[in-house]
């Protein structure tokens, strides 16, 4: 062998285990995501639900990878508290290392891990709280492609004024930020476009029996809407007693019971004939004819041999959508933080989502709104 | 329009009350006779209320036929840990050992549910639910009239096997003297096993009569359990008769409560009662010497 193809061979050599270390390399390259959803106590339907639309956006992604990383994804229960949220949150950042958290659902629990991802600089991306101070005055790793409260209780209450024809409401409303929140701007704008707010109903989320609130419901007089702001459990036990107290459609009265983003799909079925004329936003339109949305339904579908709802919807657009970003580059919690921020225009299957200065998502067709019909199904209403 | 309404709340205090007077009285009876607290109690009302569940659902029972199945489930499994737990801790004579079982079988029995039952509520509905009797303004469904009849009628027969019958006054005896107690021929170990099956079997119905009502979760007792816990000490340690007052006591505050003031503000009325007793009259609504409660 002389010294020529000496050389030639070993500069092909070298360059062959180059690509191939490279390959390997690629192939090895992981996004971390830690996901701090409810597991337990009275909001794990949102983390049992979530799981599900992170399950399968990350088997679809994880086929073949985006820009040569994998997708890897650590639970954890933050049960929609502050306290359990924090140590969960603390527990992720210092033993998985992730490079970008989604979660919590609940606000209380948001609010309480914000400041600790700040300090970590990793990026959290929130689709389920609704309270304003999660995005305002704003702070820059803490990213929300949800509708927030404000932008939800204008719309709803302009639609219930406009659309309704109502002028008198009644307020349901757990005793949290989100809760008390949702409930203050509902009441800002519907005072404000003539409305009148008869009562304030706060609780907290130990109380079980709603007889009693519907007993003083039901002595307020003439209602016309009731906006009503708790998670399923309670939601389902309110409209139950509203309806045996004869003040909603459900139950033989005039008041329609209409709400933002709590309550999964199916709460319909579980309250029964209570539930009738219930009108509420959600995040997820199924009956769209956009082709996310279609074929997130099927793999759904597929997969879980049941429809999906808004929460599996969101869960998967979390992760779609930091899948996006490491297509644009994100390769680590800075880069996808900047990357998330850089964010325009992306249509996810919940709807489009563009952050503004507060990384707050300022897109309105994340917002749906839906009726519950007599057979206890819903229609679409198409009012944005 | 105002007198419908407070008697409107009474009725709903009174269905309340009830409630929590079949969660309490298992809780009192224990501490009658052991003087011991059960942090599993909840769970046993949890257990009772997804018997009844499965029973009407799987089986299609009725749901009266559901009450009397979670009061055997909840015998069962009250004979079956403390028989398996409670008693051999409490053969070690450390009164603190089975106090700190009934914490860990308290979060071993709610971790099971969980991973049995899973997170999501359960919608418990019976046709008895929706079912509305309406009269001059007051409005009670089917499933508050079988609440305040079956409550009534456990009570009465709790009651009167307490007063009356030989167990029920050898567990008075037990109460007041244990040691005594088995001197006169009574077993103790026995009576307390019977107290314990007693209180669960009772936890178990309140399970099945408060599931329309509570939020079907495996977390459900634990709502409840917390008031059954001031009940308890408002009516006085192991008392029954005091029991089952402030039980009815605390479910009609709960309603006025939430009519005249703010059903935000019902933790801060009744454990401000709850200080207020303990101050006042520490020993709880009715007296007795404490070796005579039970």
């Amino acid at each position: 062998m002389n010294t020529g193809f000496r050389a030639l061979f070993v500069g092909v050599a070298a360059i062959s285990l180059l690509t191939i270390g490279h390959a390997a390399h690629a192939q090895d390259k992981t996004i971390k995501i830690g996901a701090l959803f409810p597991m337990s106590g009275p909001g794990s339907y949102f983390g049992a639900q979530d799981k599900q639309g992170v399950e399968l956006a990350l088997e679809q992604l994880n086929k073949n990878g985006v820009n040569g990383y994998k997708f890897a994804v650590q639970y954890e229960d933050s049960s929609c508290g502050p306290l359990p949220a924090t140590q969960a949150a603390k527990r992720l950042i210092e033993q998985f290392k992730p490079d970008v958290i989604i979660g919590e659902e609940c606000s209380d629990a948001t609010l309480a891990v914000m400041p600790i991802v700040d300090q970590a600089k990793v990026p959290l991306l929130n689709a389920g709280s609704s309270s304003i101070k999660v995005t305002e005055p704003g702070n820059p790793w803490t990213f929300r492609i949800m509708p927030n409260e404000v932008m939800q209780g204008i719309n709803l209450a302009d639609n219930a004024y406009k659309r309704l024809n109502a002028r008198n409401a009644v307020l349901l409303f757990e005793n949290t930020n989100a809760g008390i929140g949702n409930a203050q701007v509902f009441k800002d704008t519907f005072t404000k476009l003539g409305g009148k707010v008869l009562a304030e109903i706060g609780f907290g989320r130990d109380v079980n029996d709603f007889t009693s609130i519907a007993t003083r419901v039901a002595g307020l007089g003439k209602i016309d809407v009731i906006p009503t702001y708790t998670l399923e459990g309670q939601g389902l036990k309110i409209t139950q007693a509203l309806a045996q107290a004869g003040v909603t459609k459900g139950g033989g009265g005039d008041a329609i019971q209409i709400g933002t983003i709590w309550l999964p799909f199916g709460f319909e079925q579980k309250a029964g004939k209570a539930a009738l004329g219930y009108i509420r936003i959600v995040q997820f339109d199924p009956t769209e004819t956009r082709d996310a949305v279609k074929n997130f339904s099927t793999a759904f579908k597929a997969k879980y041999n049941a429809d999906p709802t808004h929460l599996n919807a969101h869960a998967y657009d979390q992760i779609m959508l930091i899948a996006d970003v490491v297509k644009r580059g994100g390769k680590d919690a800075q880069s996808i933080r900047d990357g998330l921020a850089a964010t325009k225009n992306y249509s996810g299957v919940t709807g489009s989502v563009e952050f503004d200065k507060t990384n707050q998502n300022t897109k309105m067709d994340t917002v749906h709104y839906m009726e519950t019909k007599p057979d206890m199904s819903w229609t679409s209403l198409k009012w944005n | 329009m105002t007198t419908t309404i407070v008697l409107q709340q009474a009725i709903n205090g009174v269905v309340l009350g009830s409630l929590y007077v079949l969660v309490a009285l298992g809780l009192t009876l224990i501490y009658g006779v052991l003087v011991q607290i059960n942090f599993a109690h909840a769970d046993f009302v949890t257990l009772g209320a997804f018997a009844a569940y499965f029973l009407m659902h799987l089986v299609g029972a009725g749901y009266i036929v559901s009450i009397g199945f979670a009061f055997v489930v909840g015998a069962v499994l009250g004979w079956l840990i403390n028989a398996s737990i409670f008693t051999p801790l409490r053969r070690k004579g450390n009164e603190l050992l089975p106090l700190i079982a009934t914490i860990g079988v308290s979060v071993m029995m709610q971790n099971l549910m969980l991973a049995w039952f899973g997170p999501i509520p359960y919608a418990f509905e019976t046709k008895y639910s929706s079912e509305v009797i309406r009269f001059a303004g007051i409005f009670v469904s089917w499933q508050n009239v079988i609440i305040i009849a079956v409550s009534s009628v456990t009570i009465a027969l709790l009651y009167a096997f307490m007063k009356f019958t030989f167990l029920g006054k050898a567990l008075r005896a037990v109460s007041q003297d244990r040691e005594t107690a088995g001197l006169m021929g009574i077993n103790p170990n026995q009576l307390i096993m019977l107290t314990f099956i007693i209180a669960s079997a009772l936890a178990g119905m309140a399970g099945a009569m408060l599931a329309p009502v509570l939020v079907l979760t495996p977390f459900a007792g634990t709502s409840v359990i917390v008031k059954a816990f001031a009940i308890v000490i408002i009516g006085g340690f192991g008392n029954v008769e005091g029991t089952i007052l402030a039980g009815l006591i605390v479910g009609l505050v709960e309603s006025y409560t939430t009519q005249y003031l703010d059903p935000g503000l019902i933790d801060i009325v009744v454990f401000g009662l709850l200080l207020l007793m303990l101050a006042i009259k520490p020993t709880g609504l009715i007296s007795e010497r404490r070796e005579e409660n039970v």
